[in-house]
């Protein structure tokens, strides 16, 4: 069902972790119709961080479920870890998903009735693979929760709540995690926590995250930040600092104002 | 706030769906029995048929305004915790309680009412045709016509409203309260029902074979052990759970939910229990008796075949009502889940294996109300076999039952796991949002 990409070495992983080519998504029936990613080709190198930012309504949301499998564009290839995501059933991509992509949301999405670490675990379980309990309580010490790991989600602050799912992200070993607004629904303190663990599940277990964001703030933690507007792209900073990120951001609609 | 309770009713008709069936099948089964009284009450009625319509009518009478009470109950707390938003939306809006109970009980008096309207033409044909078989088992003369008069059109709609008007008033109220713990009620209720259980199965004793009301004590015994069950249920299921075997990701997933949900799966394994219960005993004990007159020699009385009929009708009812009480519950509850799904699919879960775990939990649900249904049914069937018989087995038990858990098993899963589908079919992304 999913063709692996001619490789340079044969086992090892591919150079970029996510490349999506002319990918775009329509809604809606002909007349409302809403074009929500216009022909977007992105490619992200492994290891790396990146925002993607944009106003409400650029894609910025579209694209990161096309690009995660959990929506299907209506033309265009998205590959991840050099494998390309083709059709099937629901069944074939979260198959897909499973060793590839792990995803960290703003509601965090913790199962209610699974312990901090029963959820931690739960993608393994799933896939059937093997649980080690040892590294499962080394994850969650790193994010910070060694302690909690007999609690209920409910018991838990936003915040913490959030480092579950940056574990639950991490337990598979993943080669990209998605994080859709993983800092909307915190505190500043809390954020800034939970965006030191993005960057360090780059900088030390060598993931690639990919964060969309609409904050200033969370987005300075990555790499470089891809703009979108219009579902298309508008242009990338790297290195950004909270005002460079501001300040283009603001200008975004100005661009496309003057046909850029 | 009628107004506003007609106009969310107007936008909205398929959420009442289920209330008005329940209300319908209710007042319709109410009218045609009662339709007996005004017919055994025309003038020229000869005494023993004007009994044997009498004593239908008011059996099944009493037995029908607590169903639709139950039926009406279970819908409308469905329906009113799945407009919890709503509710919290109105009362945010400068509602007050006393105006949200308004709002609901006029909406289900509204439904009710409509409900009884809709169930006189059918309750027509139905008293009509009961006292065709009442007249050809011969037990009222074949001179008697029927009639529906003021007794059933009147006990029909005002039995329907006052209990759906009842069972909002309690629904709305335990919406509107914050939670609290209720444990202590509960608990109280549950042994109660099972000593007064106990007590009546054990009176059966007291009767001798040919007593006419020999089954009455260990039927009511029975009903009473599978109300204390199902409100012991919880705590019953979690012993169970603790012990289950289950591997794989979807067992685990199944033993895991349901050791956090088991107050709320109560709801759902009350109905199971009582069906399984009502309908074995009923029809064992009938199976029972029958044998025993053939074994007598002597042909049955008039009395004896109106027992068998209003046995028959009585399980008749239950079954549909207790159907009608778990699917809807059951539905509530499966739909309920789909942002659960949805967060199971996103942490890896394909839908096949989210059907799984709910095809597990149905299994799981289906052999627990299996098991205590038929302990309270043994309960009252044991003590009437031995003392209608000499035996202490019924004879032709087996049958009956695995037929009544077929109708289980297959009324459990089927609902669930529909509703699952259908819950599937959104992506995950937008069943998680879309609760939230």
């Amino acid at each position: 069902m999913f063709r692996r990409a001619r490789r340079t070495h044969e086992s090892g992983p591919a150079p970029e972790a996510l490349r999506l080519v002319k990918v775009s998504k329509t809604f809606g029936a002909e007349e409302s119709a809403v074009t929500a990613l216009d022909g977007v080709t992105l490619s992200l190198a492994r290891g790396s961080f990146t925002a993607v930012m944009g106003p409400s309504g650029s894609g910025k949301s579209t694209l990161l479920q096309c690009a995660a499998g959990l929506d299907r564009p209506d033309s265009g290839i998205v590959m991840v870890d050099g494998a390309e995501m083709t059709g099937g059933g629901e069944a074939e991509l979260t198959k897909f998903r499973r060793s590839r992509i792990g995803f960290v949301f703003q509601q965090y999405n913790l199962l209610p009735t699974l312990t901090v670490a029963q959820n931690t675990v739960l993608p393994l379980r799933l896939a059937r693979r093997r649980v080690d309990r040892g590294r499962v309580r080394e994850i969650l010490t790193a994010v910070g929760l060694g302690d909690r790991l007999g609690h209920l989600p409910d018991q838990l602050s936003g915040g913490q709540r959030q480092r579950v799912a940056i574990a639950r992200a991490l337990v598979t070993e993943p080669r990209v995690i998605f994080a859709d607004e993983p800092t909307g629904a915190l505190d500043t303190r809390s954020a800034r926590d939970v965006l030191r663990l993005l960057q360090e599940a780059v900088r030390v277990h060598g993931r690639t995250v990919v964060m969309v964001t609409h904050d200033p703030v969370a987005a300075s933690y990555a790499d470089s930040v891809v703009f979108l507007a219009d579902g298309r792209l508008a242009g990338e900073l790297h290195a950004p600092t909270v005002d460079a990120v501001a300040e283009r951001l603001a200008h975004l609609g100005d661009d496309a104002l003057m046909g850029v | 706030m009628l107004a506003l309770a007609l106009r969310s009713m107007r936008k909205r008709p398929g959420r009442f769906a289920a209330t008005l069936l329940s209300a319908f099948l209710g007042a319709a089964i109410i009218m045609t029995f009662n339709s007996m009284h005004d017919t055994a009450g025309q003038p020229g009625v000869d005494s023993v048929s004007a009994e044997s319509l009498s004593t239908a009518a008011s059996v099944v009478g009493g037995y029908g305004t607590l169903l639709v009470f139950f039926a009406v109950a279970s819908t409308l707390t469905v329906n009113v915790r799945q407009r919890s938003a709503e509710i919290e939306l109105l009362r945010c809006s400068g509602a007050t309680p006393a105006q949200i109970k308004r709002m609901v009980v006029g909406e289900s008096v509204a439904v009710a009412l409509v409900g009884a309207v809709l169930a006189i033409g059918p309750a027509m044909l139905g008293g009509r045709a009961l006292l065709h078989i009442f007249q050809d088992s011969g037990q009222v003369q074949r001179s008697v016509d029927y009639s529906f008069g003021p007794i059933a059109l009147l006990s029909g709609i005002d039995i329907t409203v006052l209990a759906a008007a009842g069972a909002a008033f309690m629904a709305v109220r335990r919406a509107t309260r914050r939670r609290q713990p209720r444990g202590g009620a509960r608990k109280f209720f549950a042994y109660a029902a099972l000593a007064v259980g106990v007590a009546a199965v054990c009176s059966t004793f007291a009767f001798s074979a040919r007593d006419a009301a020999l089954m009455a004590p260990p039927v009511y015994g029975a009903i009473l052990l599978s109300v204390g069950f199902a409100l012991l249920s919880p705590r019953l299921l979690k012993g169970l759970l603790d012990r289950l075997p289950l591997s794989g990701p979807s067992g685990y997933l199944a033993v895991r939910n349901m050791r956090r949900r088991t107050d709320e799966l109560s709801g759902v394994l009350m109905p199971l229990i009582l069906f399984t219960c009502m309908a074995t005993a009923t029809l064992s004990m009938q199976a029972v008796e029958n044998d025993a007159i053939d074994a007598s020699g002597v042909p049955k009385s008039i009395d004896a075949k109106n027992l068998e009929t209003l046995n028959l009708v009585v399980v008749g009812i239950i079954v549909v009502f207790s159907c009608i009480m778990l699917i809807n519950s059951l539905y509530a509850a499966t739909t309920y889940r789909g942002r659960e799904f949805g967060q199971q699919r996103l942490a890896g879960a394909t839908p096949g294996q989210v059907l799984a775990m709910v095809g597990a939990e149905g299994v799981i649900l289906t052999v627990t109300g299996v098991f205590f249904g038929t302990l309270a049914g043994l309960a009252g069937i044991l003590p009437f076999t031995l003392v209608r018989t000499d035996g202490t087995w019924p004879g032709q038990g087996l049958g009956i039952w695995l037929t009544i858990v077929a109708v289980a098993a297959a009324v459990t899963l089927g609902t669930s796991l529909i509703t699952a589908r259908r819950a599937l079919r959104t992506p995950a992304v937008a069943a998680v949002t879309l609760a939230a």
